[in-house]
């Protein structure tokens, strides 16, 4: 039992890593992919995969009806810009998945003080992971509009149809676009004020369900321009107002804004980057 | 069946955490867009659908319900000082009732507020009372609710948001036929017929809202009860 | 008097078989359940608190299961490992709790006796946020106290304890012991348990590996040499005739540690050692069992 009390280093090739670093660039693609990855639950157990994959289930249910329908009865259900407007509620939800998952759960294990000390800095890190989130609403989004796509490809004959089709598609994706970044960018800055998913999930879709019935009352209660102008109190029907710039109002359920679209325009690039600049001052002061 | 340690701890647990404080002023807001609507000189048939039921039934009750119910027993199984309560002869019914009395009673109380209020600035009392009804009936179903699911499953969070935006937000109000599963429905029929008022209207009867709300809160907190009693506490690897 | 008893206990999880087969009985006094990480020590624990089902076998407080049963715990006490109190009561609050919960007479007093216990009566004012991690585990175990149970379960109770306060949990527990609580303790610290219980449990990989007092343990693996170290006045000699004795193994000689000798068995070899010295008249200046310490039990335990 007892030894010689002697010490030896033994030479197992520790030494210094000399090789090349991959810098700041890489690090912050490193931490986009690890995120959009942990916003569909890839990479994890299975319980975490389980809401992002609903969600998509869900949605790319209705794409599939909505296709079915129009291949069966040639009937146009839904256009590609209607599909997000439809599924609002299902992107509130993700986004109150997946913003907490992204940012609350950095901030409640303290890991924040790891992250500052690589090359990534503050805002890097901000910015990546509202990236990430914009993508994966974005994606969602995206992957259902094409299947629409496929669809709809299959069923119309000519070209100049097919043309038209794609066209359509783009302006879908564009506003899809759009969605994603009005959701994320809400979400991702409520996420990243509190450190408990618990609570900052309901709160992201408090945010949004709170500020419906602004909206309402506006259009039950003032006259003409309130009405028009009403549509930019809520997340929801502001981006709306975007899509009646991006295409025309009076279209579908795009209701008639009289000539305020560009307002809408300005007002979600201007929530969108207040949201932003909140996001990267928020983590210029968080205690790492 | 009450016991009052633990109610008061769990008032305390509550009160004593931050960010429980900031959701107080949602009520608030039913309030303030109220005064806001009138101050505009819009009516009370104009802003009544959009505030009572828009922002009141539709979302700040629910939300309340789902913070307070999924919080007061599920914080503390999350931060292990659930063994605290659980390693005492009590009855699991006395444990789960009397957190659910206080996760009733708070948001009844901090959500009818805002309602009652709302309600006497529409200019009717009987408008307040119904909605108060209307509200308690809701908090004690959703509470109930929310209270099991922060047994039944770890992210019952999650899952109650589930609930308020896909079954409530979505699916409800495309297929009319599910409006009997629906709390909020429940909360909005009541208030309906005690108040009497045209401002809303209520898709159920009362009755049938009543005995909804009193059968989601028996066999929720009858779920609740049985899991509690078969708590286990998962061992560390260590 | 109060005796816990296990019979046949297994828990699984899926392919993973937690504890196997464990029967025990724990009785007054205090039982040190020994075991190496992982080896089912909270899992069994928590068997016996009635927080966690046996997947077979059945576990029981003086004949009462206690699975599904609530009211064993105005005999029972728990103390688990994760450091888990409500950070906005104060101490005193905490146990003050504990005490009503359990609808004791007069919880005041209990409570304040409880804490005076822990020797946490400075203290007892201010939040329990604002604690050590050793301060915390000693209100914990206050609170556990609070209702005088006669069985008292913790898991790993010295973890993160300095010195200091170590040695006053270690007598909080000896007393309990003395005045017929049955406690048991989980730890995988070898001293800690040597130096508090007589009675050990030895859990290895689920299984219960040995039970009973160490000593008694250590001399029933007789397929194990017994070490023992002597210095006296010519180790040489005396080891040469030593070796030539059946019972003797082997024999080391250490300039600084002096003879170590290996012996099959215990018995023959005290006998024979005094008459070898006599006969060679070398004189014996000390004997000692190098290894009849638990932590020697043990590793032979677990590396069997």
């Amino acid at each position: 039992m007892t030894e010689p009390a002697a010490g030896v280093i033994h030479d197992i090739g520790y030494q210094r890593y000399q090789g090349a670093r991959l810098g700041r660039r890489y690090a912050v693609r490193a931490l986009y992919t690890h995120s959009l990855r942990t916003a569909y639950g890839l990479g994890r157990s299975a319980k975490s995969k389980v809401f992002p994959w609903l969600v998509v289930g869900i949605v790319g249910i209705v794409a599939v009806v909505v296709t079915a329908v129009r291949a069966v009865a040639g009937e146009v259900v839904l256009t590609y810009p209607g599909l997000p407007d439809a599924v609002f509620p299902l992107l509130i939800l993700f986004g109150a998945i997946a913003g907490p998952e992204l940012l609350s759960r950095d901030l409640h294990s303290g890991v924040l003080s790891l992250y500052f000390s690589r090359p990534v800095r503050r805002s890097d890190y901000a910015l990546a992971k509202l990236a990430a989130l914009v993508s994966a609403i974005w994606l969602l989004l995206a992957g259902a509009q094409l299947v629409m796509y496929l669809g709809a490809v299959f069923t119309v004959d000519g070209w100049s149809a097919i043309w038209d089709e794609t066209t359509d598609l783009a302006g879908g994706l564009l506003y899809s676009a759009v969605h994603a970044l009005v959701v994320a960018a809400l979400a991702v800055l409520i996420a990243s004020l509190l450190s408990r998913r618990a609570v900052a999930a309901p709160i992201v879709v408090a945010a949004f369900l709170v500020t419906l019935p602004v909206v309402g009352l506006l259009e039950a209660v003032g006259g003409e321009t309130a009405r028009q102008i009403s549509g930019l109190f809520s997340p929801g029907t502001l981006v709306l107002g975007v899509r009646a710039w991006l295409f025309g109002s009076g279209v579908d359920d795009v209701p008639d804004l009289g000539g305020f679209e560009p307002l809408y325009a300005v007002v979600t690039l201007g929530l969108v980057a207040a949201c932003v600049g909140l996001l990267l001052v928020r983590y210029r002061k968080v205690r790492a | 069946m009450i016991n009052l340690t633990i109610v008061r701890l769990t008032l305390r647990g509550l009160f004593g955490r931050r960010r429980f404080l900031l959701l107080l002023p949602l009520p608030a807001l039913i309030v303030g867009l109220a005064l806001l609507a009138e101050s505009l000189g819009a009516t009370p048939p104009d802003w009544g659908q959009p505030v009572l039921v828009g922002l009141g039934f539709a979302a700040v009750l629910p939300v309340l319900a789902l913070i307070v119910g999924a919080s007061v027993l599920g914080s503390e199984i999350d931060d292990g000082t659930a063994v605290h309560l659980l390693a005492k002869p009590l009855p699991r019914r006395e444990i789960v009732l009397s957190k659910l009395l206080v996760a009733f009673v708070v948001t009844a109380v901090v959500v009818g507020a805002g309602m009652l209020l709302a309600g006497l600035i529409a200019g009717s009392a009987e408008l307040a009372l119904g909605l108060l009804a209307g509200t308690a009936v809701g908090a004690l179903a959703y509470t109930a609710l929310f209270l099991a699911l922060s047994l039944l499953t770890r992210r019952p969070v999650l899952v109650g948001l589930a609930y308020i935006l896909v079954w409530e937000g979505l699916l409800t109000n495309l297929l009319t036929g599910t409006r009997v599963l629906s709390i909020q429905q429940y909360a909005i029929s009541v208030a309906d017929r005690v108040s009497g008022t045209d401002l809303f209207t209520g898709a159920l009867s009362p009755q049938v809202s009543l005995l909804m709300a009193a059968g989601v809160a028996v066999v929720a907190t009858a779920l609740a009860v049985d899991r509690l009693r078969s708590f286990a506490l998962t061992g560390d690897t260590s | 008097m109060t005796t816990v008893e296990l019979s046949g206990v297994s828990r699984w999880y899926g392919n993973v078989v937690a504890v196997n087969d464990v029967t025990m009985s724990l009785g007054p006094g205090v039982t040190g359940l020994l075991g190496p990480n992982g080896a089912g020590k909270t899992t069994l624990l928590h068997m016996m608190a009635g927080f966690l089902a046996p997947s077979r076998g059945t576990v029981t407080v003086d004949g009462a299961p206690v699975w599904r049963h609530p009211a064993i715990y105005r005999t029972l006490g728990l103390i688990t490992e994760r450091e888990a109190v409500p950070g906005f009561l104060t101490g005193a609050e905490f146990v003050l709790s504990s005490a009503r919960l359990h609808k004791l007479p007069d919880p005041v007093a209990a409570a304040r006796q409880a804490v005076e216990m822990v020797d946490l009566g400075d203290a007892q004012h201010r939040r329990v946020g604002t604690y050590s991690k050793g301060m915390k585990q000693r209100i914990r175990v206050a609170a556990a106290l609070v209702h005088d149970p006669a069985v008292l379960l913790l898991d790993e109770p010295f973890n993160g304890m300095d010195p200091r306060q170590r040695l006053h949990m270690m007598e909080v527990l000896h007393q309990l012991g003395e005045t017929g609580r049955t406690v048991l303790f989980s730890s995988h610290i070898l001293e800690e348990v040597a130096q508090l219980s007589g009675t050990v449990q030895v859990i290895v990989a689920g299984r219960l590996a040995a039970s009973g007092d160490y000593r008694t343990i250590r001399r029933l693996m007789t397929h194990r040499p017994h070490v023992f170290t002597i210095h006296s006045s010519d180790d040489r000699r005396l080891a040469v005739a030593l070796l030539a004795k059946e019972p003797v193994v082997g024999v080391e000689l250490d300039p600084a540690a002096g003879l170590t000798v290996r012996t099959s068995d215990y018995g023959t070899f005290t006998r024979a050692l005094p008459a070898v010295a006599v006969a060679e008249r070398i004189r014996v200046t000390r004997v000692l069992p190098a290894d009849e310490s638990l932590e020697s039990v043990f590793s032979y335990l677990v590396a069997s």
